[in-house]
């Protein structure tokens, strides 16, 4: 369901990938990754970057 | 020469009755976004059964515990719009569903917090509002709604009538401020307004009174998705300080355009089909595309790729509030998609 995504330089996560449709960035004000970090909360691991 | 200072939350006209406003007369009077319903950026019109949370009309979004139970259109069913307006949000029931314990069925709007904060609810200076709006229905009855804060722990349920079938109906419901709870006064949501099609009773609650719960409807009101091909169409929605409600605040659709472009923009394809490209297009070390935006966002946004698919390579993306950088190393990107319809997304609703 979520997958990280990292820069271009592969050196570090900067986004998360829903669905493999909807890019969320790391803002706790975006409603998406508040959506992400509750199913984080419920014990849901993310797929890891490439 | 100094004419002083006057405080009014309503401004008389000559004419007995005239009211030119409330709050700040017609500056902001309606905290709604799109409430003529004319923006429709995510669909044109075309019909959605919605999911859980999703947007259907600008700043509108359904919230619903059952699948498949409505659909939701601009213009559904094709009747006349109430005089002064041309767009509506229309509702259709899928099905005769019967709405158990549990259950909630709405449209609804978050409003910003920065676009509350006057009120001053939360404090014993809380602002008299009232909300209004035309109403179209197949079915008759007492219907229900609320207004919650973002923490979904104060609510306040109401009721209002259609009287007539398949006839719009003005509708005026005026709610004392809440002096108690935590009001949002930033980015987050400060009022979030909610319409009832059906709501079980874990979720509804007494009219006319502020609660310490997640109320989204009132006790006994009609469940639209109870019946059939029941219809169920809004607009000229509008909340304003004061308690009587005055005439829609009508904006230009520029405007309400934009006001809607800081939860929600897309970017669409040129004549040659193309949303967004790599410049340079070709095979080289760092191709980049960046995605200025029309209008500074709520928050970073999420995107979606909602029409065609990335060509070459998927770009990484970088975010912030005024744009997006798209960014592949050692390949080009593009947006290509059947008959050259390319579209890309940012959403940053509440």
């Amino acid at each position: 369901m979520y997958k990280l995504y990292k820069n271009t330089d592969k050196t570090q996560d900067v986004g998360i990938i829903k669905d493999n449709t909807t890019f969320i960035p790391f803002d706790e004000a975006n409603t998406d990754y508040q959506v992400y970090l509750k199913w984080i909360s419920e014990g849901n691991t993310p797929e890891a970057s490439e | 020469m100094p004419y002083g200072t006057v405080n009014a939350d309503v401004i008389q006209t000559s004419t007995a009755g005239g009211i030119l406003g409330a709050g700040n007369a017609s500056i902001m009077k309606n905290r709604i976004i799109n409430g003529a319903m004319v923006i429709d950026q995510r669909n044109a019109g075309a019909s959605v059964t919605p999911t859980n949370g999703q947007y259907v009309l600008d700043r509108y979004f359904a919230s619903l515990s059952q699948s498949s139970k409505y659909t939701v259109q601009q213009n559904a069913g094709s009747v006349t719009p109430p005089v002064g307006f041309t767009k509506y949000l229309g509702v259709t029931s899928s099905s005769a569903y019967s709405v158990v314990t549990g259950d909630y069925f709405l449209i609804s709007q978050r409003i910003e917090g920065f676009n509350t904060a006057d009120l001053a609810w939360g404090t014993a200076n809380a602002k008299t509002v009232t909300l209004s709006f035309q109403v179209y229905s197949s079915l008759t009855g007492t219907f229900g709604g609320s207004l919650c804060n973002n923490a979904l722990n104060r609510s306040y349920p109401f009721t209002y009538t259609i009287s007539s079938a398949n006839t719009w109906t003005t509708v005026s419901i005026t709610i004392a401020g809440d002096t108690t709870g935590t009001w949002e006064t930033n980015t987050s949501t400060g009022i979030q307004v909610n319409l009832g099609l059906g709501v079980g009773a874990t979720y509804s609650g007494t009219a006319g009174a502020w609660a310490g719960s997640a109320y989204f409807s009132a006790t006994g009101a009609t469940s639209v998705v109870g019946t059939s091909g029941a219809t169920f169409y809004i607009t000229g929605v509008q909340l304003e300080v004061g308690s009587s409600s005055t005439g829609y605040e009508y904006v230009n659709y520029q405007t309400s355009l934009a006001n809607c472009q800081r939860y929600y923009e897309v970017l669409v394809y040129d004549t040659n089909g193309q949303a967004a490209m790599s410049a340079p297009f070709s095979t080289v070390a760092d191709s980049r595309f960046q995605w200025l935006f029309k209008v500074q966002k709520r928050a970073n946004p999420s995107y979606s790729v909602v029409s065609g698919s990335w060509g070459g390579n998927t770009p990484s993306a970088y975010f912030s509030v005024s744009h997006i950088q798209f960014v592949t190393n050692g390949t080009y990107f593009f947006l290509t998609g059947s008959g050259g319809s390319t579209a890309i997304g940012a959403s940053a609703e509440l």
